[in-house]
């Protein structure tokens, strides 16, 4: 890349040597602790695991692409992947939306309201998955929950025993309530990290030539943020895609079929129905989507790095 | 200087911009404050019912203030339920394993962002791809694996896990900083005749300062609040001894149903939340002074 390189290639030569000598460690713990799980759980989604290989210890009959296909011809298979699509597309949207509005928000108010934001941002951040839902599933419950507890003081309203998983259509209100809730946090304590890089002279300069803060949000600071916004919402997408922890506590460990996302069916299927290799055959298909989605953003990210 | 001169030969303008700027601060304090509501919300009900009896839990008075602001519910939650051990154990755990992580990550992310060689490409995206791992299925296979090095139920095990697990975010996010840092630098120490490690010690990681910090506030949170792979992993003989927080806090859970105890389980949430703030609140001056110092026109 540099003149030097292209001068003289033993020095290219040290630089990979180097280079691949400081990669790895990264390469052994990630080959055994992530690459090999993995490959044990390719090798399961072309055989045919149940309970009686699993107990007797046999080993389990070859299946090809028996899996693969059963899933694809599947109807339910496709209902699970097009409601999880769905709940992903909602849920990153609404908040990054509205990480990015908490954000710039926090530049425009004092230091001291400022340091509250973030102890309040902290404080949802750091609570486990499993806490936060446990949390919305004592906020939500029919008989004791908050939520209900409130939303019945308001005049005319009834919603005592008002169970809110019933109509899918609530309960995934609340799933997506309680996901962008826990999200925001991470968003908006990066990108209003990535705001403070945004240089303060081309706004005042913007604004003196008479742009308005919209004119300057979309010509200066979402320009500037583009890289950072591109990385954060492709981590949003990964999240949420494989959403599991939530959907499953809030329907206490037995989600419903409307409430089955590809982690929680993948899961179900493997564990619930022993059916170990559908169950991977599943798994495997989800990697593979959320790796399309991937490629093409680290792409995204490659062309504005090269553009720079 | 410039606006007070300025404002001295144009007093009008000066007024109306300030009242504007006030409008606008008005507006966005009051949509900050609608939406700590609705955040803290959740968590301040916790945190009154930490220190409220079971019966007063269930009297159906959410935000009621508790009866009295004893402290018991925390003894017993340190005590009897074991929180204090856990948490030791978790800062134990979590502060080895975040310094590994970040070295490991950082040298790997480095020579990725920085260096052209056969392979790079093929490694950036062999790394991140890990990202699409999920840790639910792969939990049988990773037993066996930990089984066979005999690391099940042992820290190091579960340390070697948390690290490979916050690996690939790791080198994604900083393989992606250390790109956009300027080139001129390197390359002067280059020429100067600089050592790689001395390139990357001495001149690298300083310029990273923020986004090295910002990544290790993310991986210490994101490792603190593991649950699945700790379940997995620390089992067997004597291992309630080597459990983590998240371990401890969903155990009082499992225990609690219906009946018994609530308070204690909102203690143990309230604990496992404050080393997170105190980190927050010790590296904040950092990014600030980072972001300045890192900052090379």
């Amino acid at each position: 890349m540099t003149a030097v390189d292209t001068v003289v290639p033993r020095r290219r030569n040290r630089d990979a040597r180097a280079a691949w000598l400081l990669s790895l460690p990264t390469l052994v713990i990630l080959l055994a602790l992530l690459g090999y799980p993995l490959y044990r759980m390719i090798l399961l989604s072309f055989q045919n695991m149940r309970l009686r290989e699993l107990i007797t210890d046999l080993a389990p009959p070859w299946a090809g692409v028996d899996q693969y296909v059963k899933a694809l011809t599947d109807g339910v298979f496709w209902g699970v992947v097009g409601r999880t699509a769905a709940f992903t597309v909602v849920s990153v949207t609404v908040s990054v939306l509205l990480g990015l509005g908490v954000a710039l928000l926090m530049r425009r108010v004092t230091r001291g309201v400022r340091l509250f934001m973030m102890i309040a941002m902290m404080f949802v951040w750091a609570l486990p998955q499993l806490v936060a839902a446990q949390a919305f599933r004592w906020l939500t419950d029919s008989d004791f929950g908050v939520l209900n507890y409130l939303i019945d003081k308001i005049p005319g309203v009834d919603f005592a025993n008002h169970s809110w998983f019933v109509n899918p259509w609530e309960g995934w209100a609340v799933i997506t309530t309680l996901v962008v809730w826990a999200g925001i946090p991470f968003l908006a304590i990066s990108l209003s990290a990535g705001l403070t890089q945004v240089p303060k002279e081309l706004i005042e300069a913007a604004t003196v030539d008479g742009a308005n803060a919209w004119q300057v949000l979309r010509g200066i600071t979402l320009p500037i943020l583009k890289p950072l916004l591109t990385i954060v919402t492709t981590l949003s997408v990964i999240w949420n895609f494989g959403l599991f922890t939530q959907n499953w506590a809030l329907r206490d460990s037995h989600p419903e079929p409307v409430y089955q996302t590809l982690a929680t069916y993948s899961y179900t299927q493997a564990f619930g129905q022993s059916r170990y290799s559908y169950g991977s055959a599943i798994s495997v298909i989800t990697v593979l989507l959320m790796l399309g989605v991937m490629v093409f953003y680290i792409r995204q990210m490659f062309k504005i790095g090269e553009v720079d | 200087m410039t606006t007070e001169t300025l404002a001295t030969a144009v007093p009008d303008k000066k007024t109306t911009v300030r009242r504007e700027i006030n409008a606008l601060t008005g507006l966005a304090h009051l949509a900050l404050l609608a939406w700590a509501i609705a955040t803290a919300g959740p968590l301040i009900w916790v945190m009154l019912a930490s220190f409220k009896s079971n019966t007063e839990i269930f009297l159906g008075k959410p935000f009621a203030l508790p009866q009295t602001f004893s402290l018991d519910t925390y003894f017993r939650a340190w005590t009897e339920a074991h929180i204090g051990l856990y948490f030791l154990n978790s800062i134990f755990v979590v502060t080895i394993s975040t310094a590994c992580t970040m070295l490991l990550g950082a040298m790997a992310a480095y020579v990725l962002a920085r260096y052209q060689f056969r392979g790079n490409r093929f490694l950036y995206y062999l790394f991140v791809s890990g990202l699409a791992f999920p840790t639910f299925m792969a939990i049988t296979p990773l037993f066996f694996i930990l089984k066979n090095l005999g690391l099940i139920n042992t820290f190091t095990g579960l340390i070697l896990v948390y690290i490979s697990y916050s690996l690939p975010f790791t080198v994604f996010f900083l393989a992606a900083f250390f790109k956009s840092l300027p080139h001129e630098i390197d390359e002067a120490a280059t020429m100067d005749g600089a050592s790689h490690t001395r390139k990357f010690f001495q001149i690298m990681m300083p310029m990273a300062k923020s986004g090295l910090i910002s990544i290790t506030i993310f991986n210490i949170v994101g490792q603190w609040n593991q649950y699945l792979l700790p379940v997995a992993i620390m089992q067997g003989a004597g291992a309630d001894s080597k459990w983590v927080l998240t371990q401890g806090i969903a155990n009082i859970s499992v225990q609690a149903g219906y009946h018994a105890e609530w308070s204690t389980l909102f203690a143990a949430l309230t604990l496992s939340i404050i080393p997170m703030i105190a980190v927050y609140a010790l590296f904040q001056r950092q990014i600030q002074a980072g972001l300045t110092a890192g900052a090379v026109k």
